[in-house]
């Protein structure tokens, strides 16, 4: 929340403040404005949230909306999905290019393609552009993530597969409409290359309504200010972003951080791939080299310049004021690279069909990993991975006729990381999405899909521990009726666990396996692959919490008897890792004996680690679980 | 029809708005008495029978109708001082409260720490028991575990207990057993159900609704039931009637079986308060705002019915039932105006409330507010500041927009004041446009009502900026919500889920959906005494696609069993609707449907409130004098006729730019504008 800061507080001279700078500017129509944007935002988003026809979308609100000037500068945008708002501008700019000088007024433009700046092709984009008078002046843009996008699996996020061809039907930037008048013949092809194409058209539809709508409600803007006045605001909008970023990015101490993590495995058996990067930080901008990553994968792990740009930028907005409005002014001071070939940006025809969720996370692990040596008080601890998130797909037979299905199943989210002032929450759902996607309710996905919760509860102990706490991990156990249900597990941060900070642990990583009822036996899967679930056998996901953030010494002993008690961690967690001394059966703490312990366990443990771990494949879950007759399968293929 | 009587608990007041049979209104208030809220009421109408020169019983006797709305329930929520309430719930399911819908606001503020949950974990108690989407039994409910909760609950010390399984919707079964269960091992604890209060799909929106309700229980069912006694034995012939958050009123016993419908109640009289001034202007489609001192809350009525959402939370939880949608944000009388740090100019959220109040109040604020700047700008009159009962310093007001607005933007102070006022109307506007566009309404063609003390001033920019032709401004409408309530239907909604589709419609199954939920509903009227002839019946389904998420709820024929013919309609209407809503339709598709809803009304009988007549006097009776007023056209004051609302009649006309004042209300006619008294008394502004 924003605090009050009355000027002679802050102990600023009058023309400290940049909005005097340009004459041009009344400070009042720029707040008039900047709010109009965020409701002009916001309106693109319900219209494309209440009209989806997928769940993923309609309910899970894997999408984004967001306005850009004609240059391609980003305007406004809803906060969304970090990981579509930080890299939408990418995309958009290989549509200029591709259509320059072809671009007119009723025209839409879509694409997939990861090799002209999408973030991975079961991301969907569509533009128009915005004219005034013949003139183009903006752009409204949406991106939504498909249920299907033609992939050799019936997953639009495909771990295993091995080249642009398997992943998806590749659309490079192309027009839908033209004119005002729909291509109809390349939307039919397009249609006639996806699985369940009624539900797609319908999420088209939506996507449609919602770039339509913004372009509607900026033509009104322009009409109330005119061209010339709207612009000369816009460009103070940005300023003015830009001058609250180079502030903040200013107070972070001058240097070159470096940090480490690990992909799990690319999809296709290969493990513990390496994502680095040097965080360079000088006067107002931030340089992000993710020099020295692992060699590209086999499989979908693998990123392009999108989802890189994206993952430089999440870490670093949140270490600045939540409040400063986000547009190109905050991305303009944050610049990466990665040399082609590698994990991080991949090369054609590489697949990148998992990129939002793996390699985006480690991406973003790493700038905050280096962040927190930078800016301890401004970072956070490690976000929980997606492979408790299967997409799901089958054929339910309890209707009159055998229909195909298929969802993304959000409910078994990870946990987010603490920080230094607040525990992490539930379900966030790794920094790419950072909360903004929901869960579909069990009543919901037991009507929509063939398939029975035996459990959905947090899963003790399963968060890291700290002064501030990681948000909870997850049990869930998903049962098919009497049609075998196909899952596709598509994910990290499992074998890799998300870091603890400044004497937080890390989560416990996690896993999913497939168990038959009858004898009991589980296969475990690793964070990606592919497990048929047949009647009379179960999925169950076990996903990790956020990593934790301080000593837990530190933590308010009163709360972790209440942990206890709720178990939400373990009698033993509460004793051996908070040192809080508590009875038993009323969890009533027990101050002193409290105090003795902590300082007992502090002095036999010494200085505190910044980051835990420090080595890849560190999580022992797995180890823990595994029981004589279990099995492992690492990377499952179709 | 004698007396009417409308009395609202708030959390400072209590309001008692009286309409006798001449239709005059009489308005009183009382300071509230939170410990014990039956008494202030009991004080205010010994009060208001004193003053008609009646005794008590005289007094009561006479009342046809009496009202109750209460913010009791709501602030038990918020202040947490509700009774130690458990849930007990299916087992594996025990987080649904902690999971909610799983999203995280404010993406990038890592600093934001997530929700308590409302019940904490340990009085989450599983259940072993089952069943499936079809209402099949898949594990049967073990009684013991039941005992078994039952005795850590009294060992708890629980005081109330919301029970929620999964699909209970369908099979209400292992609820109501349950329910048996603890009437054995804790007789005397209330027990709410998830099947009674909210028989709908999506289990956290049904847990919330059953705690929440289960939590506001105790409380209310004290008072009210002490109030109803009170009333009854002093002469009282009718029965007591609640405001509800669906906009309508129920009885006490009712109420008591639906407790979730008395939260967030107070602004739900609103719209039906809007619809009443514009109805008989002839306009029934209408958006009614409501600006206090801290918030600004805009709801809506179209075709004559309020617009209603089922996404209403309270404290963060969803409360599930259809509630009269109300968008509130922070925009009232007391929001702050602050420079943030990149420079820009914002108003509020953040409100300085009663204490200290605006800069002017002189109690040691010295935030410039929205009252500073209309104090600054001369809309308000400082010597007839809420009518003369509170003294305010304009120098005050000036020297506090100077300091944190003025100098720094540097602008003149009236300049800055102007800014002020035009960035909160600009978020008010904003408000209403997200409330207008998020049903698919173009707000031109609505009429605006401005409620509450603060808003008039503000009306014609309002409107304005809308594009609207016409702001009306109830001659009352510093008690708009008190005076609403007295305008109210009887009210009761019932819902059962029942799944059929017009491609294979299940028609005994629906007509028996349909017959039972309007036998309840008619059972229940005639119980609380109102005839079976007054009573009005009408039905609605939820409907969608089949492949598609979101329902839309859609009336449906409400007269005698559906027939083939029926079905037609109803998949017309859907068609219909979501073209509307959404710009396009499926018409080839058949349609889902799953909730059955029958709404029961009971109208109230609309008090007749005395006409005004035509005058011939001219204007100048009402003249007050003259004063200095910034509107912002010119970069100067100007000389501004001001006038008495009250003594303003029908034949006159003021031409804007004016000021007219009443003693809880000030309405600022803008240059081009012009303002009369229509023949109900309220004011209308033309644009």
């Amino acid at each position: 929340m924003s605090t009050i800061s009355p000027v002679d507080k802050l102990g600023l001279g009058k023309n400290d403040f940049g909005l005097l700078a340009d004459e041009n500017i009344d400070p009042i129509t720029f707040s008039v404005i900047l709010n109009r944007f965020n409701t002009i935002a916001r309106e693109m988003t319900l219209a494309l949230e209440y009209t989806s026809w997928t769940s993923i979308l309609a309910l899970a609100r894997d999408f984004s909306c967001a306005i850009y000037d004609a240059q391609a500068r980003q305007v406004c945008m809803m906060d969304a999905l970090p990981i579509h708002t930080n890299s939408l501008h990418v995309i958009l700019r290989s549509m200029v290019k591709a259509f320059e000088g072809n671009v007119y007024d009723g025209d839409v433009i879509v694409s997939n393609d990861p090799y002209s700046g999408n973030t991975h092709v079961g991301d969907f984009v569509t533009a128009c552009p915005v004219f005034y008078k013949g003139e183009h002046l903006f752009w409204a843009v949406t991106k939504g993530h498909q249920l299907d996008c033609g992939a050799y699996e019936a997953t639009s996020v495909a771990p295993s597969a091995k080249d642009v061809w398997q992943e998806a039907l590749q659309l490079p930037p192309i027009k839908f409409y033209e004119k005002g008048q729909p291509r109809q013949d390349v939307i039919n092809m397009y249609l006639a290359n996806v699985r369940y194409r009624e539900l797609l058209y319908g999420d088209l539809k939506a996507q449609l309504g919602s770039i339509w709508t913004g372009r509607r409600r900026m033509v009104e803007l322009i009409d109330e200010y005119g061209p010339v006045e709207l612009s000369n605001y816009i460009e103070a909008i940005l300023d003015y972003s830009d001058r609250r970023t180079s502030e903040e990015i200013r107070n972070i101490p001058d240097g070159t951080y470096t940090a480490e993590s690990w992909v799990d495995s690319d999809g296709m058996g290969n493990t513990n791939l390496l994502v680095r990067a040097a965080v360079t930080v000088k006067d107002d901008h931030i340089h992000v080299d993710f020099t020295g990553s692992a060699p590209q994968g086999k499989g979908g792990t693998n990123g392009t310049q999108g989802v890189m740009e994206a993952s430089a930028g999440i870490p670093i907005l949140t270490a600045i004021d939540p409040d400063i409005p986000h547009n190109d002014g905050c991305l303009r001071h944050i610049t990466c690279e990665a040399p082609e070939g590698t994990i991080v940006k991949a090369k054609y025809p590489a697949s990148t069909a998992m990129a939002t969720l793996c390699p985006a996370g480690q991406e973003q692990e790493v700038v905050w990993k280096a962040l927190a040596k930078a800016a301890p008080e401004r970072s956070a601890a490690g976000y929980g991975g997606f492979h408790c998130i299967p997409s799901i797909s089958g054929v339910d037979k309890r209707g009159a006729e055998p229909a195909d299905w298929a969802a993304m199943f959000f409910n078994g989210g990870s946990g987010g990381g603490a920080s230094k002032q607040a525990d992490g929450w539930p379900l966030i759902m790794t920094s790419s999405g950072m909360g903004g996607l929901k869960i579909i309710s069990t009543e919901m996905s037991e009507m929509l899909y063939p398939i029975m919760m035996d459990h959905h509860e947090i899963e003790t102990d399963s968060m890291g521990h700290g002064e501030t706490m990681g948000g909870t991990g997850i049990r869930i156990e998903v049962r098919p009726y009497d049609t075998p249900m196909e899952c596709h597990a598509t994910g990290d941060g499992a074998a890799n666990p998300p870091y603890g900070l400044f004497g937080g642990t890390p989560g416990i990583g996690g896993g999913n396996y497939r168990e038959y009822l009858d004898s009991g036996k589980r296969d475990y899967c690793s964070s990606k692959g592919y497990m048929k679930i047949e009647p009379g056998e179960m999925w169950v996901g076990v996903s990790s919490g956020g990593g934790g953030y301080g000593d837990p010494l530190n933590r308010d002993a009163q709360k972790v008897c209440e942990h206890v008690r709720d178990e939400i961690i373990s009698f033993k967690t509460g004793r051996d890792v908070y040192g809080v001394v508590m009875h038993a059966d009323t969890f009533e703490l027990d101050v002193v004996a409290t105090l003795a312990r902590r300082a007992k366990l502090s002095a036999e443990r010494g200085p505190v680690s910044e980051i835990q771990p420090t080595t890849p494949g560190s999580s022992t879950w797995l180890k823990d679980i595994m029981r004589e007759g279990d099995r492992y399968l690492l990377d499952p293929l179709p | 029809m004698q007396y009417v009587l409308g009395v609202d608990i708030g959390g400072t007041f209590t309001d008692f708005s009286l309409l006798d049979g001449d239709g005059q209104i009489k308005l009183w208030k009382e300071s509230s008495t939170p410990r014990d809220p039956a008494q202030a009421i009991q004080q205010g109408i010994r009060a208001l029978a004193d003053q008609s020169g009646t005794g008590l019983d005289e007094f009561l006797n006479k009342i046809d109708l009496f009202v109750h709305g209460q913010t009791i329930a709501t602030n038990t929520v918020i202040q947490r001082n509700g009774p130690k309430t458990a849930l007990l719930c299916t087992e594996g399911f025990r987080d649904i409260i902690h999971f909610r819908d799983g999203f995280k606001p404010e993406r990038y503020n890592i600093q934001l720490p997530p929700p308590e949950d409302f019940i904490p974990r340990y009085l989450r108690i599983p259940i072993t028991e089952r069943v499936n989407y079809a209402g099949e039994v898949t594990k049967a409910l073990d009684e013991d575990s039941v005992r078994a909760a039952a005795k850590k609950l009294r060992s708890e010390n629980v005081e109330s207990i919301a029970v929620t399984f999964l699909w209970s919707i369908i099979n209400a079964d292992h609820e109501q057993r349950v329910k048996a269960i603890l009437a054995e091992e804790l007789p005397g604890i209330p027990v709410v159900l998830s099947s009674d209060v909210l028989p709908m799909i999506r289990e956290w929106e049904r847990t919330t609704c059953t705690i929440l309700s289960a939590y506001v229980l105790p409380g209310i069912s004290r008072y009210m039931v002490e109030l109803e006694e009170f009333l009854h034995g002093n002469g009282f012939q009718h029965p007591l009637l609640i405001m509800q958050l669906n906009g309508g009123c129920s009885t006490v016993s009712k109420i008591l079986q639906r407790p979730i419908y008395t939260l967030a109640s107070g602004p739900a009289a609103a719209p039906v308060a809007g619809l009443y001034c514009s109805e008989r202007t002839g306009m029934r489609d209408v958006i009614t705002v409501d600006m206090g001192g801290t918030s600004f809350d805009v709801s809506m009525v179209s075709n004559g019915a309020p617009e209603l959402t089922r996404e209403l939370r309270v404290h963060g939880m969803p409360v599930g039932v259809a509630a009269v949608d109300v968008h509130s944000i922070g925009a009232g009388g007391g929001s702050i105006a602050w420079i943030d740090k990149g420079g820009a100019l914002q108003v509020g959220p953040q409100s300085a409330g009663a204490e200290p109040g605006p800069a002017c109040y002189g109690q040691g604020g010295s935030s410039p507010t929205c009252t500073d700047a209309n104090v600054v700008l001369g809309y308000i009159n400082p010597d007839y500041f809420l009518g003369g009962r509170r003294d305010i310093d304009p120098e005050l007001s000036a020297r506090a927009v100077d300091m944190h607005v003025a100098q720094p933007l540097n602008l003149s102070v009236p300049e800055a004041a102007h800014g002020i006022f035009r960035i909160i109307n600009n978020n008010m506007v904003d408000a209403i446009r997200v409330v207008s566009i998020e049903r698919g309404i173009d707000p031109r063609h609505y009429a605006l009502v401005v409620g509450g003390g603060a808003g008039a001033i503000h009306a014609g920019m309002l409107a304005r900026t809308l594009g609207m032709t016409k702001a009306i401004i109830p001659r009352y409408s510093g008690v708009f919500c008190s005076f609403g309530m007295i305008v109210s239907d009887v009210r009761h909604d019932y819902m059962q889920a029942f799944a059929t589709n017009t491609g294979r419609f299940d028609l005994a199954g629906a007509n028996k959906v349909i017959a039972d939920l309007e036998r309840r509903a008619m059972d229940d009227m005639i119980e609380e005494g109102f005839p079976e002839g007054e009573v009005t019946l009408s039905r609605y389904a939820d409907a969608k696609y089949p492949a598609q998420i979101h329902e839309l709820t859609i009336p449906i024929p409400s007269v005698g069993d559906l027939s083939e013919t029926s079905i037609k309609l109803m998949e017309q209407a859907f068609h219909d609707l979501h073209e509307r809503m959404f710009t396009y339709n499926v018409a080839e598709s058949p349609v889902d449907l799953f909730h059955w809803r029958v709404v029961a009304h009971r109208k109230v009988d609309s008090p007749a409130i005395a006409k005004f007549e035509e005058s011939d006097k001219p204007l100048s009776v009402a003249e007050k004098g003259t004063r200095r007023v910034y509107f912002g056209d010119i970069n100067d004051y100007r000389t501004t006729h001001i006038y008495d609302g009250d003594k303003l009649e029908r034949s006159m006309n003021v031409i804007g730019p004016a000021v007219v004042e009443q003693a809880n209300t000030t309405i600022v006619v803008f240059p081009g504008q012009q303002l009369e008294v229509n023949e109900f008394g309220d004011f209308v502004l033309n644009l």
